[in-house]
């Protein structure tokens, strides 16, 4: 039977591929042998037809394909479904064990993690066969589950991944069978994106396939695996979503000896920590095979087990080494035959990032009477495939403080656009793999413990996974309650207490305590948060501070943000440089005024706080002392702030919102944390707090600029959507839109030194706090209809209009677009729409100075060239002609009056 | 702070040492003793700094050189194919369009970006592109003209 597709029309071949996304029930999860999930009870496949989007379903999988991914997407979340509620959860009881035996429970899960993010995988029908690209492992099991789904023969199937590696399943095989449903019903190749959703939910979906609970002897002589609860092998989610899953695919004797050997080895070992013993002595002395401890003790010899693991000094890794042995018995059964393989390896831990490294791997193999001894196996693969499939994978979506790398969601270029080769001759067998994998995530679970003193007793052993573990391992255990309110009252009443106490000085951190990521970490951290814009004069040296903040209370200077120990931050512990960063008091305990928005930075996660302070630590050191305050009485005595910090402060971390996306949480902890985009963006009260409730983020006045609103009153005329926010904050303007001038300048400056992926988290928080679309396509006609009014000279304001033709017209009437023209018609600008006339009358006095911002043009001051009469005119033109429809703004003398006043100072 | 920069400016690679901010004008014309170009308001109001940006008119004076470093620049210098001078040029020479002459660079780079970009325009079009070229000294039939003919126009601004 062959359920395949007949081959497609040629003709379609360019622009043939379409876009699939993947809608997953509310609930499903595999919890040991149950498989929970809610029935679709009713779908409107018809409801998006008219956009060209098609509905797929099968049982309870549903799916969507559109011309392009963020159609498919958009197409996801407004499709209508009805889905049921499933039963509560059955809870699956273990046998009781005798009490005297050491017990340990494992995990394995169902997916090691999601996938490379972020990449594609692309079904395509050809010749009536089915072609996989993409990151998918390329195994015999795939295609023999693959086939299963699709009610064919495992032959016509082709996978263009990699060999499989035997080390444990990833999303990027639910993404698969996913793309190979989806293309079937199309008729076309299908791209799905290895998203965090659904890739990382189907993985924390399958995170309990299987739970093993080892009890043993003290001495561990003797133990069993008590408990075997679920499955060794769980394939791709849609055959379970469309009940095709038959029961010959749950099993897998390789994945069944590897999961078998983690359980034992990692049991082993807890039981030689808990003996203190040596783990290779003991396991000597378990190991009743000659051979085996041949194996055991020369592997041992050459990893030089014993000595210590090399160290060079670097503050923020901690090593470790372990051992893992497994003799996997042959076909036949004698004793003395089957596999014995030993490995020992060494891990690198950053303790701050929670990445680990594979520094040395030493592994032996002997076949024993069945085939032939190899002391040493070429470690090199290995650790490679260790390293990727266990240590780097994504296991959960990424966490809020995690630094994509730079790089970008396009789709990678196209395999299926040349004619893809034959699939595989039927009966060509797969490569088989010489070396016996089972000690492989065993050995990585002991190194890993030696390292850093946590148990890890369920694989993958991903960055995100191995910090969390770290964190909760620094953490003081439960206290009392009576003395967590002790606590919380010693807390509230030292916030009150004016005075705190001075963290002593300490040397500055040598320069090579903080590895390169680190300090790359902390310069992104430095950029996000626009570090070097406040702590920078005009025109002075980068991070020297001196920079003036004209505040309602008086005038406040930065200070000098570089290592220096005198004038600087140089003999700054980090406590001290945290207790700053999250609650506003110097080293020597005065209090900061909130101008530094310790208010935001306080949701800095550890990680983000820590790569920051090594950054900073290692820039050079220049002597500056900070100019005085000028502050009026009482606001400059300091200790006042205790008590404002008690008001408005709210020091707690950073929480993510479970129900969002791992993208709007992302955008949430730098929008609010590093980036601090509400202390410009929100409206502060009479004692300097930020406003809370409707006014958070309405916009507010800063520096002489008006911040403009960030919520659903923003006053664009064209109307922001998600991708115009991004554009605007990568590139500094976008087209509908003016461009980054006055202190936002600087901050698209920083923005371009961000990954892209953060930048447009950045601006799906925005959009959502905006209620702004995704795209909106009626956006361009309305853009159209706002110019097309501006071509009406307004009655009335013929002095305006003779400094503008004069000043302006040359670079903003577009008759004849030349290479300095603005880009954007003042009509859309969102400043001449606003309700105050500052951003224009700044640009006017200052001229717009986009530095830093690729490509943009210029404009020139005209404070010296201009009176205050010329631009009161000029200004009040602008209002009439590019924004018909607003009042006319008042106090327009005053306000040119006052900010020239700035200008003049500067 | 001084950075250092590479332009090509009438097809030459140079390099300058300036402040990324700097305008196009004054390198050109202090560092690269280009001084076709003229300083006039500095505003970007009167075009008397008008170069070719990648065969566009631009105003020099407020065009930061940090935002030109990877593109075309052409000044009036490098419009001649070698003696002969640029039709536009010749046009300007053939109807006298000039009294004092220093928005006569601003007028002729105007034509020639327009022209690269609408080889057959009509007088209207020509009026609109010279529209913020100012020239204090009345010249502006001649200066007309001059346009009219180089794109193939009588002074009417019939196709002649």
């Amino acid at each position: 039977m062959n359920r395949f597709p007949d081959n497609r029309p040629a003709d379609q071949d360019n622009d043939a591929l379409r876009y699939g996304v993947v809608i997953r029930p509310p609930v499903y999860r595999l919890d040991a042998r149950a498989f929970v999930c809610s029935q679709l009870l009713h779908v409107d496949r018809e409801a998006l037809a008219s956009e060209g989007i098609t509905v797929v379903t099968d049982g309870n999988f549903v799916g969507v394909v559109a011309a392009s991914h963020e159609a498919a997407r958009q197409a996801a979340a407004r499709l209508p479904l009805r889905w049921s509620t499933p039963d509560r959860d059955r809870t699956t009881t273990s046998p009781t064990v005798a009490e005297q035996r050491l017990r340990r429970d494992y995990q394995w899960p169902g997916r090691l993690g999601w996938g490379a993010a972020p990449d594609w995988v692309i079904a395509d029908f050809i010749d009536g066969g089915l072609r996989l690209d993409g990151p998918v492992a390329n195994s015999e099991r795939l295609r023999r589950e693959l086939a299963c789904l699709l009610e064919s023969d495992p032959q016509r199937i082709h996978v263009d991944g990699d060999a499989e590696a035997g080390l444990g399943r990833q999303g990027s095989d639910d993404a698969a069978a996913d793309a190979a449903l989806l293309a079937r019903a199309v008729g076309r190749p299908v791209a799905v994106r290895l998203d965090p959703d659904p890739y990382a939910r189907d993985a924390g979906a399958l995170a309990r396939a299987r739970r093993m609970r080892v009890s043993g002897t003290a001495d561990g002589d003797d133990f069993r695996v008590d408990d075997d609860l679920g499955y060794v092998s769980v394939p791709p989610l849609a055959l379970w979503l469309t009940g095709r899953l038959t029961d010959g695919l749950l099993s897998d004797p390789d994945a069944a000896a590897l999961q078998f050997t983690f359980v034992q080895e990692s049991f082993l070992d807890e039981v030689a920590a808990a003996l203190g013993e040596d783990p290779v002595a003991l396991r000597l002395r378990h190991i009743k095979d000659p051979r085996g401890k041949q194996l055991l003790s020369s592997v041992a010899d050459q990893a030089g087990w014993g000595k210590p693991v090399e160290d060079d000094g670097r503050a923020d890794l901690v090593r470790g080494r372990g051992v893992a042995y497994s003799h996997r018995p042959s076909s036949s059964g004698d004793a003395g035959s089957g596999t014995r393989s030993a490995w020992i390896a060494d891990v690198e831990v950053n303790t701050v990032t929670g990445g680990v490294r594979l520094s040395r791997l030493v592994a032996g193999q002997d076949a024993g009477a069945d085939g032939p001894l190899s002391p040493l196996l070429d470690a090199k693969p290995l650790s490679d495939t260790l390293e990727r499939k266990l240590l780097g994978l994504p296991a959960t979506p990424p966490s809020a403080d995690d630094w994509a790398a730079p790089g970008d969601r396009q789709l990678p270029a196209r395999q299926t656009s040349v004619p893809p080769a034959p699939p595989r001759p039927a009966g060509t067998p797969a490569a088989t793999d010489p070396v016996d994998l089972s000690p492989a995530v065993a050995v990585v679970a002991n190194a890993l413990y030696d390292a850093t003193g946590v148990r890890f007793r369920s694989p993958p052993f991903s960055p995100a996974r191995v910090r969390a573990a770290l964190q909760q391992q620094s953490r003081p255990g439960k206290r009392r309650w009576w003395w967590g309110g002790a606590v919380a009252v010693a807390g509230l009443l030292a916030t009150l207490w004016p005075w705190r106490p001075s963290i002593a000085p300490v040397a500055r951190p040598a320069a090579n305590l903080y590895s390169a990521e680190t300090l790359e970490r902390g310069r992104l951290v430095a950029e996000a948060g626009d570090c070097a814009v406040c702590h920078t004069a005009e025109g002075g040296t980068v991070n020297l501070g001196g920079r003036p903040f004209e505040t309602p209370f008086g005038t406040l200077y930065s200070t000098n943000l570089t290592p220096d120990p005198d004038t600087g931050i140089g003999n700054w512990s980090y406590a001290a440089f945290e207790r700053a960063m999250r609650e506003g008091i110097g080293r020597d305990g005065r209090h900061l005024y909130p101008a530094f928005p310790y208010t935001d930075f306080a949701k800095i996660s550890d990680a983000d706080m820590q790569a920051l302070y090594g950054y900073l630590m290692a820039q050079p050191a220049v002597a500056a002392p900070a100019p005085q305050n000028d502050l009026r009485f009482p606001f400059n005595i300091r200790s006042m702030m205790a008590g404002w910090n008690f008001l408005f402060h709210d020091p707690s971390p950073f929480k993510p919102d479970p129900t969002r996306s791992a993208q709007w949480n992302r955008g949430a902890y730098l929008f609010e944390g590093a980036g601090h985009c509400g202390a410009c963006h929100t409206p502060r009260n009479l004692f300097g707090a930020e406003k809370g409730g409707d006014a958070r983020l309405a916009g507010a006045l800063v520096d002489g600029w008006e911040a403009p609103a960030l919520t659903a009153d923003s006053r664009a005329p064209a109307g922001w959507t998600e991708q115009s926010l991004f554009e605007y904050l990568r590139t500094g303007r976008s087209e509908l839109h003016g461009v980054a001038g006055g202190p936002m300048a600087p901050v698209v400056a920083g923005l371009a030194e961000l990954p892209e992926d953060d930048v447009r988290a950045i601006a799906h928080y925005v959009a959502t706090q905006m209620d702004a679309p995704l795209s909106d396509p009626a956006r361009a006609e309305r853009a159209a209809a706002v110019v097309t009014a501006s071509q009406v000279e307004p009655v009335g304001q013929e002095a305006g209009q003779r400094v503008f033709e004069g000043a302006c017209a040359a670079c903003h009437e577009n008759g004849t677009a030349t290479f300095t023209s603005a880009k954007q018609a003042l009509a859309l600008n969102t400043n001449l729409h606003s309700q105050r006339p500052d951003n224009v009358i700044q640009s006017i006095l200052g001229g717009v100075h986009a530095e830093g911002v690729a490509g943009t043009g210029e404009m020139p001051a005209f404070a010296h060239s201009l009176s205050d009469r010329q631009i009161v005119d000029l200004v009040q033109y602008l209002r009439a002609r590019f924004a018909p429809g607003e009042t006319p703004w008042k106090e327009v003398g005053k306000t040119v009056a006052d900010l020239r006043r700035e200008h003049d100072q500067q | 702070m001084n950075q250092e920069l590479h332009l090509t400016v009438n097809g030459e690679r140079c390099a300058v040492r300036a402040a990324p901010s700097t305008p196009l004008l004054y390198v050109l014309r202090n560092d690269l003793c280009l001084n076709g170009p003229k300083f006039g308001c500095g505003l970007g109001e009167c075009g008397a700094c008008m170069v070719l940006v990648e065969g566009r008119a631009a105003r020099a004076c407020v065009l930061p050189v940090s935002a030109v470093a990877d593109r075309r620049i052409t000044t009036l210098e490098g419009l001649a194919d070698g003696d002969r001078p640029d039709p536009v040029q010749q046009a300007f020479i053939d109807e006298q369009g000039a009294q004092c002459g220093y928005c006569l660079n601003g007028m002729i780079m105007t034509v020639r970006g327009l022209l690269n970009d609408n080889p057959a325009p009509d007088r209207d079009a020509l009026v609109a592109a010279l529209d913020h070229n100012l020239c204090r000294c009345g010249t502006h039939q001649e200066i007309l003209a001059a346009a009219c003919r180089a794109a193939g126009l009588s002074d009417q601004g019939e196709p002649s």
